[in-house]
């Protein structure tokens, strides 16, 4: 039997998806080798630092690689109202924690990984909360084994990712904290304000203390809202931030540019999405999701959330379509067939609505507009099947 | 040098500074000024003590000069406002009909010129009353800078005839590439953060000198980035040209140098030409000026304008903890401010702490440093506030949070003009009619008073009509109650409240006249042009000319009214004429009105409304509402005032003719109602319509609820006269329709039946009961509208049942 091979052109060390502070590290040195501020304790960068590499700096840094002098430009990593990314970085330097909430798909784990990424230089300290996730995965647990044979001690230990990043002084991530139940939450309350964990098994050694820089960065979903809402106590310490869902077309076409050309880039596929056919899309999302069209006309709106994620997600799905099943060049008409999945999840009420769109307000474009009358025409084949 | 901002201006900084400089230079010592800006006060009133000039330049307006000792008495509280206004009697700039509703109404204008306790202009006042120093406004009065109407403008949009705001060079500056592209390379998100982190917070400017440099080198950059086209269309070389001729003129007459002399104006026009230009005639017309309370709120409502402030009460805790220490202003402001925001929050229920407001005080700081500001603004208080507080979204979550900060921003102060300064005609005959109808009382409280009126009354009367005539200019001293049981022709109920807003309101009104009763004939007159073929309108101000006593003016809408009659061809509007002439009928001997004239009036309002039925026979399903309840009026009126001698005939023949013509069911429906009601026809009639319906196709019968429910919405005491009829008809319809398409006509019927009265709902229930064979009584049960007549048939039979067995069981 012929051994399998890995295919020449993908390192075996490839990764899928970089963390942020590996795919960002050059942006990430250049900021920490111009560094005119002092840093908080324990933060790589100064807030100003991290701004900058949120949003981006107007001109390259020089830096020095390898004994090299290079350029390095810092892109802009999140998009929209810039003062948000202020509050939240102001918020980390703060003693209290900070929760992102919003919309599915406005980029709050996005925006919290480059935070962790830029103050921290990992982003990795991360738990997924779920209904399932338990106090031990958000302190600590023991090895088992270990345990039975030499009881409790510090090395039986199994700490979490908030637990080490306590004892680093790095920041800890929790992604959806509102998917775990109350008495869950709740854990973090004494972490929050006294920052330590009590570990009572452990005599000599009974309590974790947080060093300086640590801190937690929490995502909710705003439409989680109500299912598992954060206890009083849990609110007061932390600093709610809340993002919106992109408003301006020019600034949704811009992240859909920028992600979705990141993101072909890595599913090696070549070419890019032209401007008309991105600007088209933003306009189908955003019309949708406001219910109403640029020319004033009122369309219904779909259950689900049309975020700007949703949208990148769109673009993606066509561009891989046009690679494998077309021509290559992604069109209208590739934007038209994948959107149907993006815009019609559970609820079938979705596709009546998508229809009336598409009669409304595509179809009377379609008439004096090539592009709008090849997404069209692409759609009604599409929503016919 | 010149300079590239953030790649997209050019600018010659060399150029901007030695311009300033040259300007700074100068004699006659000019100090750049931002309306409402407690740091421009601050500094102003220093470099004021400092010079001790003779004369102080300020940039009002020219004509209100004369006001300033009333501005500056002890007795006058800011915040308070110049008032201008202007009527162009003669139409000289040709705007009649164009800012005003109609060519023979005169166009109308008045500006607001708001001065707060921080105001530059204020305190340049206070100081120059303190140091001796004479105070002359420059500026060219607003009614100076109208332009004259001409054919094909595209600025017609700008004379719109309401009240404005005073042009400020602000609004220039927000348009320059220099703010602009500054804006873009500091992230500034507004003009106001903008402003205020450079000038009013972080105490960078140490002398009244450096301020005064920076201030006038920012103004020289925006001027510098402004095009002259721009500055021509805003009219700030006109008005610049008037102030340096008024700044010359008074100099030349107070026999005095330049450097005795000190202007105070906005940054921007330090730089206006230093030319002699022919002095700009003001046109004819009548104008006042004076001085009026004014409100925080009022000035937070102009906020986005020069003559506006976004957080009046925020700044004025800045402009007093500046006084104090320049440099802890800021901090100390915003610990004042927090401790108020949350202490509103909590009284709207959010659960904030000390803890909130500590986390606040620290993020807002922090916020400042990371955005390169040496101490909070109102910008990073704001932020911080929300984002320690608000848990969730501030639309939804913060709404409270939002109210609150919003509230402890804005304030409540209202200030205070001295009684020395003499009141505008139209203010005063309000005061003289408040003592003459012994309604002083009122003014002092502070909550609304109700007053109950008996129009009988002579006094009584006559405070009516003053309520009446202040409701019509749109004042809100006294508000009508709506109509209650305990209303009558004879009597009114009134809430009266006296606020400040109430003078404000009133030197506005006073474009429409001198007096309360000339100012409210102008304003119907106003109004009767705007729609002078609208009898449902003329009509309605007929009826309120009356309440207002204007004989006059009465004497003139007759003839209007007249005239919109025969003109108007749509029932609603008639129908509503009517109602208005028949209410008018009433008060007509009382009035003292020609009740000959009234009642030819209503002859030909009845008249034309009943030609104008056919005409409504197939109109659109959302106008049926207002047709039926025309057509109820014209009945009412009919049936209401048998007196009037309307034309009974004339009414029927035209619903019968609209009955006729008419597809749709509902209103066939209503007319048939109406029919019944009037007598027309007997109310057996009406029920062998619905057996009509029974006999007819499915689809026919399906709409038997729809012409039901017109019937019942026009026919209540006529249509119970049939009411056995009616009952067997139905019971008729029911038997033949399918079960499907029963419950298709259910809904709209058992609307058709709701309309009646419970009473009236027994006596069909009643008659149902009968046909089914129960006792008369026992329709209550049915006419719940839940219970079947089968079932409750039933009931009655087992309630039968068991009464026999009882009766034979031994207690």
């Amino acid at each position: 039997m012929a051994k399998p091979t890995t295919r020449p052109d993908v390192p075996e060390q490839e990764l899928l998806r970089e963390p942020a502070e590996v795919k960002y590290r050059r942006e990430l040195e250049a900021l920490r080798q111009n560094e005119k501020d002092q840093p908080p304790a324990a933060w790589l960068l100064s807030p100003r630092a991290v701004l900058t590499y949120i949003v981006g700096a107007k001109k390259p840094l020089k830096a020095t690689f390898d004994g090299k002098a290079v350029e390095i430009p810092i892109t802009r990593k999140f998009f929209g109202d810039d003062s948000i990314v202020e509050r939240a970085i102001v918020t980390l330097a703060s003693e209290r924690a900070l929760l992102l909430v919003g919309d599915p798909g406005t980029g709050k784990s996005w925006l919290s990984e480059h935070l962790a990424a830029a103050i921290s230089g990992t982003s990795l300290l991360t738990i997924q909360g779920t209904a399932g996730t338990t106090e031990e995965q958000i302190k600590y647990s023991w090895n088992v084994a270990r345990i039975i044979a030499e009881g409790p001690k510090p090395e039986n230990m199994i700490q979490s990712p908030c637990m080490i990043a306590m004892r680093a002084g790095k920041i800890f991530r929790f992604e959806e904290i509102t998917r775990c139940v109350g008495d869950v939450q709740d854990a973090l309350v004494s972490i929050c304000s006294d920052k330590t964990i009590a570990v009572p098994e452990l005599p000599d050694a009974n309590m974790v203390f947080a060093r300086p820089g640590f801190n937690i960065i929490a995502t909710a979903n705003a439409r989680d809202q109500g299912v598992n809402e954060l206890s009083a106590a849990l609110k007061r310490r932390f600093n709610y931030i809340h993002i919106p869902v992109v408003g301006d077309q020019k600034t949704e076409v811009e992240i859909v540019r920028t992600r979705s050309a990141e993101l072909l880039e890595r599913y090696k596929i070549p070419g890019r999405i032209e401007e008309p056919v991105l600007k088209l899309l933003a306009t189908v999302f955003r019309e949708m999701r406001e219910g109403t069209t640029s020319d004033g006309i009122s369309v219904a709106k779909p259950t689900t959330t049309l975020s700007t994620a949703e949208a990148i997600g769109v673009a993606l799905d066509a561009a891989i379509h046009s690679r494998y099943f077309g021509t290559g060049d992604v069109g209208p008409a590739d934007i038209a067939r994948n959107l149907i999945g993006s815009i019609v999840k559970e609820d079938l009420g979705d596709l009546k609505v998508l229809k009336e769109y598409m009669n409304l307000v595509a179809k009377k474009r379609a008439a004096s507009d090539a592009s709008w009358k090849t997404f069209y025409d692409a759609a009604v084949v599409a929503l016919d099947a | 040098m010149t300079t590239i901002l953030d790649g997209a201006i050019d600018l010659d900084v060399g150029a901007v500074e030695r311009r300033a400089d040259a300007v700074l230079a100068e004699p006659l010592y000019w100090f750049p000024v931002r309306h409402h800006s407690p740091a421009v006060a601050r500094h102003l009133a220093a470099a004021l003590r400092a010079r001790r000039p003779k004369l102080v330049f300020i940039e009002g307006p020219a004509h209100a000069s004369a006001l300033v000792p009333h501005i500056v008495d002890a007795k006058t509280r800011p915040p308070v406002a110049i008032y201008c206004s202007y009527r162009d009697d003669d139409n000289v700039l040709g705007l009649a009909g164009i800012a005003s509703s109609a060519p023979d109404v005169p166009a109308k204008f008045g500006s607001w010129y708001p001065l707060l306790p921080y105001s530059p202009e204020y305190v340049a006042m206070k100081v120059a009353k303190e140091i001796g120093a004479e105070v002359v406004f420059i500026d060219l009065p607003p009614h100076g800078q109208l332009r004259p109407h001409v054919a094909d403008a595209v600025a017609e949009g700008e004379h719109d005839g309401r009240d404005t705001a005073p042009s400020s060079w602000e609004d220039l500056a927000v348009e320059s590439a220099f703010y602009k592209g500054l804006a873009a390379a500091a992230g500034y998100r507004s003009w106001a953060e903008c402003w205020d982190a450079l000038f009013e917070v972080g105490g960078r400017h140490a002398t009244v000198d450096e301020f005064r440099r920076d201030m006038a080198y920012f103004c020289a950059a925006v001027r510098a980035t402004t095009t002259d086209r721009r500055m021509q269309d805003d009219g700030t070389i006109v008005r610049e040209q008037h102030m340096w001729r008024t700044i010359q003129e008074t100099l030349a007459a107070r026999k005095r140098t330049a450097a005795d002399a000190l202007v105070v104006c906005g940054g921007f026009h330090l730089f206006m030409a230093r030319e002699l230009a022919p002095p700009i005639a003001l046109p004819a017309g009548t104008t006042y000026v004076t001085v009026a309370p004014y409100s925080y709120f009022r000035t937070s409502e102009l906020s986005g304008y020069g003559a506006g402030n976004r957080a009046p009460k925020y700044y004025e805790l800045l402009f007093e903890y500046l006084a104090i220490d320049a440099q802890d202003a800021p901090v100390r402001a915003m610990i004042d401010h927090t401790v108020l925001v949350l202490t509103r929050g909590r009284r709207a229920g959010e659960q904030l702490s000390a803890a909130d407001a500590i986390s606040i005080s620290q993020h807002a700081r922090m916020l400042a440093t990371l955005r390169g500001r040496q101490a909070p603004t109102l910008d990073d208080i704001r932020d911080a506030i929300l984002s320690c507080c608000c848990k969730g979204r501030p639309d939804e979550e913060g709404r409270y949070l939002l109210t609150a900060m919003a509230e402890a921003e804005i304030g409540t102060a209202i200030g205070r003009v001295t009684p020395a300064l003499g009141r505008l005609p139209l203010v005063f005959d309000f005061y003289r009619s408040i003592d003459e109808l012994d309604l002083g009382e009122t003014m002092g409280k502070s909550k609304k008073t109700k007053l109950s009126l008996d129009l009988r009354d002579v006094q009584q009367e006559r405070r009516s009509v003053f309520f009446h005539r202040l409701a019509e200019l749109g004042n809100s001293f006294a508000t009508l109650a709506p109509a209650t049981d305990s209303t009558t022709m004879f009597r009114e109920q009134w809430k009266v409240e006296w606020a400040p807003k109430v003078e404000a309101q009133l030197i506005e009104a006073n474009l429409y006249g001198d007096t309360l009763e000339a100012a409210a004939t102008a304003k119907i007159d106003e109004e009767l042009a705007k729609d002078e073929h609208d009898a449902a309108s003329v009509c309605a101000r007929l009826l309120r000319a009356t309440s207002m006593d204007l004989p006059g003016l009465v004497l003139r809408i007759e003839t209007t009214a007249g005239q919109a009659i025969d003109s108007d061809t749509r029932l609603v509007s008639l129908a509503s004429a009517l109602t208005s002439l028949v209410v008018l009928g009433r008060q007509a001997a009382r009035k003292k009105i020609r009740e000959d004239v009234v009642a030819d009036l209503q002859q030909r309002c009845f008249a034309r409304a009943c030609f104008a039925i056919p005409e409504i026979a197939n109109v659109p399903a959302e106008e049926h509402e207002d047709v039926i309840t025309a057509l109820k009026t014209i009945a009412e009126a009919l049936l209401g005032d048998r007196d009037a001698g309307f034309d009974r005939d004339l009414f029927v023949a035209n619903v019968r003719s609209a009955y006729a013509a008419s597809t749709s069911p509902y209103l066939r429906g209503a007319m048939c109602g109406l029919l019944t009601e009037t007598r027309a026809q007997p109310p057996e009639m009406l029920a062998a319509e619905v057996v009509k319906f029974a006999q007819s196709r499915p689809e026919v019968m399906l709409t038997c609820g729809e012409f039901l429910d017109g019937a019942i919405a026009t026919s209540r005491t006529a249509i119970m006269l049939g009411a056995q009829a009616l009952v067997e008809a139905l019971d008729v319809l029911v038997r033949a329709a399918s079960l499907e398409s029963f419950l298709t006509m259910l809904p709209r019927t058992r609307k058709a039946f709701e309309r009646l009265h419970d009473r009236s709902r027994v006596a069909f229930a009643d008659r149902v009961a009968e046909l089914y064979g129960l006792k008369e009584g026992e329709g209550d049960k049915l006419a719940k509208l839940d219970t079947s007549a089968s079932a409750a048939m039933w009931m009655a039979r087992i309630d039968a049942r068991v009464a026999d067995v009882m009766k034979e069981w031994d207690f």
